[in-house]
């Protein structure tokens, strides 16, 4: 009764499943799907260690960051998800992961995950996000580790990445 | 192993049409919470309150709308999210007060997910979007198996959580009048850092005319059981020059019409020292 068949494109890939009405995209995506990329933090809605992009058609990219676990699972039916695992092609680092890395944004790594996930988002949406906007844009992203200012430091090293990328296309 | 991503059992539906969702509150009322953005009704059942059923809005289509004309206002379907208000350059010329309540929401994630008329329906005292759109006036439009129905947004908020939805009825949109010249708003808050909820939170609508305050709409959240206009304030205002005199007694007014208690986010006292504080300060904002 309380089962709902549903698709799922997640990275590219289609899962059809079968969920509990009561079960979180969280819950699905980690106990049913094996995507443990996507941490569980808090459960509601504070640390956006379990946000990922999903497809919107009235985002200007197309895409934008919600959070997993205040999200049924079965409501998701028929969407387009993306996770950290995703964000690059062929399964390589995008830019801002890189520059995670290059920065030193990445302590202990459990934000991480949502934290490149949020940051892709914002500079998706907002290419020129000045420190302030970075820092308001992340602001549903809490880390124990960084103090963040490495993190606003690697979103700002992607920005460059991008933008040098963009004018070389 | 208890862990606050398990939510307590219910049974989810998923209406494909505003028909079908009153049909089936109609059948489950009280039994039943509606679903919009879901960031309320999964954090309460988190916290272990769920109904037997849920239904969930996120197949009824055309409720994802923020619609703005200069003569017939704005309207705000039940899936327009925080976020789609806060982007819409209409809402930001025209309605700064509510513009300010959606922007300043939550975190990004959930300005992604939270919808306005969830915020207002949720009745909590320190909704934000709840303070905006009483200073502004606002007008609720429910579907219930009689049809349709509209109230203004003074008759809603009864008392703590508690409103004048009927159980069988679903709001599909909020509306405020058109813009008119002379008429200013603003909204601010009081919290700790931006993600958390009001400690408290007021908002003002005024028409001003050469200095003259014509009409005021104060609200003010997180100060009573429910989300209240502060109506000796705005009778201080009313035929007034907004003068530094003016000001001060309406800061003097603000004690009386509040109920302020202690709670985890901050302290009656706390709350009783800055409320005259802005008030004033969301009238300074309004009018410029
Ligand atoms: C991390 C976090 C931060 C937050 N910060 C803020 C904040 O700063 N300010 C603030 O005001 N709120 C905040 N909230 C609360 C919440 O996000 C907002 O109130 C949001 O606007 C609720 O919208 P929703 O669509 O998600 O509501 P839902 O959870 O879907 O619903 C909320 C309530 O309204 C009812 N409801 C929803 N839609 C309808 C409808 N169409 N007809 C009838 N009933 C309906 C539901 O049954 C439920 O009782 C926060 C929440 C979280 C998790
Ligand atoms: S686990 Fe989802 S926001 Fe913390
Ligand atoms: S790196 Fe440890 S929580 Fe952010």
């Amino acid at each position: 009764m309380n089962k709902h068949p549903i698709t799922l494109t997640i990275n590219n890939q289609e899962y059809s499943i079968t969920v509990a009405g009561h079960h979180t995209l969280l819950q699905v995506m980690r106990d049913q799907l094996d995507l443990t990329e996507v941490k569980y933090g808090c459960g509601r809605g504070e640390c956006g260690a379990c946000t990922v992009l999903v497809d919107d058609d009235n985002e200007k990219s197309g895409r934008k960051a919600i959070d997993a676990c205040l999200a049924l699972a079965a409501t998701m039916d028929g969407k387009k998800l993306t996770t950290a695992r995703g964000l690059g092609e062929n399964g390589d680092l995008n830019a801002v992961q890189q520059a995670f890395v290059d920065e030193s944004g990445i302590q202990c790594g459990f934000c991480t995950p949502g934290m490149v996930v949020k940051s892709t988002d914002l500079l998706e949406k907002n290419p020129k996000a000045t420190e302030e906007e970075i820092r308001f844009g992340l602001e549903g992203n809490i880390c124990r580790c960084t103090g963040y200012v490495k993190i606003v430091d690697s979103v700002k090293k992607a920005q460059k990445v991008m933008t040098k990328n963009k004018k070389k296309k | 192993m208890p862990s606050s991503r398990i939510l307590p059992e219910f049974e989810l539906l998923m209406p494909q049409s505003v028909e079908e969702a009153v049909k089936l509150l109609k059948k489950y009322k009280a039994k039943a919470s509606v679903m919009a953005g879901g960031t309320d009704v999964v954090v309460s059942g988190t916290q272990g309150f769920a109904t037997e059923a849920v239904i969930s809005l996120a197949k009824v289509p055309g409720l994802d709308y923020v619609k703005f004309s200069k003569s017939g206002g704005l309207k705000i379907g039940a899936l327009a999210t925080l976020q789609m208000v806060a982007d819409s350059a209409d809402v930001k010329k025209n309605y700064p007060a509510l513009y300010k309540s959606a922007a300043i929401n939550g975190t990004p994630q959930t300005r992604n997910m939270g919808t306005v008329v969830g915020n207002v329906m949720r009745a909590s005292p320190s909704g934000d979007c709840a303070c905006a759109l009483l200073a502004l006036g606002a007008k609720i439009v429910f579907q219930g198996p009689n049809g349709k129905r509209e109230i203004s947004i003074d008759e809603f908020f009864i008392d703590y959580k508690k409103t004048a939805r009927k159980a069988d009825e679903l709001a599909v949109e909020i509306k405020l009048p058109a813009p008119k010249t002379g008429v200013v708003s603003a909204f601010n808050r009081i919290t700790r850092t931006t993600l958390d909820l009001s400690k408290i939170n007021a908002a003002v609508c005024l028409t001003v005319s050469g200095g003259v305050c014509k009409s005021a709409r104060i609200a003010m959240g997180a100060v009573a059981p429910k989300t209240i206009r502060l109506i000796d304030s705005e009778d201080l205002l009313k035929g007034q020059k907004i003068s530094d005199a003016i000001l001060d007694a309406i800061s003097a007014s603000v004690g009386s019409q509040i109920s302020p208690i202690d709670d985890v986010r901050s302290t009656a006292e706390y709350r009783r020292e800055v409320s005259p504080v802005l008030v004033r300060r969301t009238i300074e904002e309004a009018i410029g």
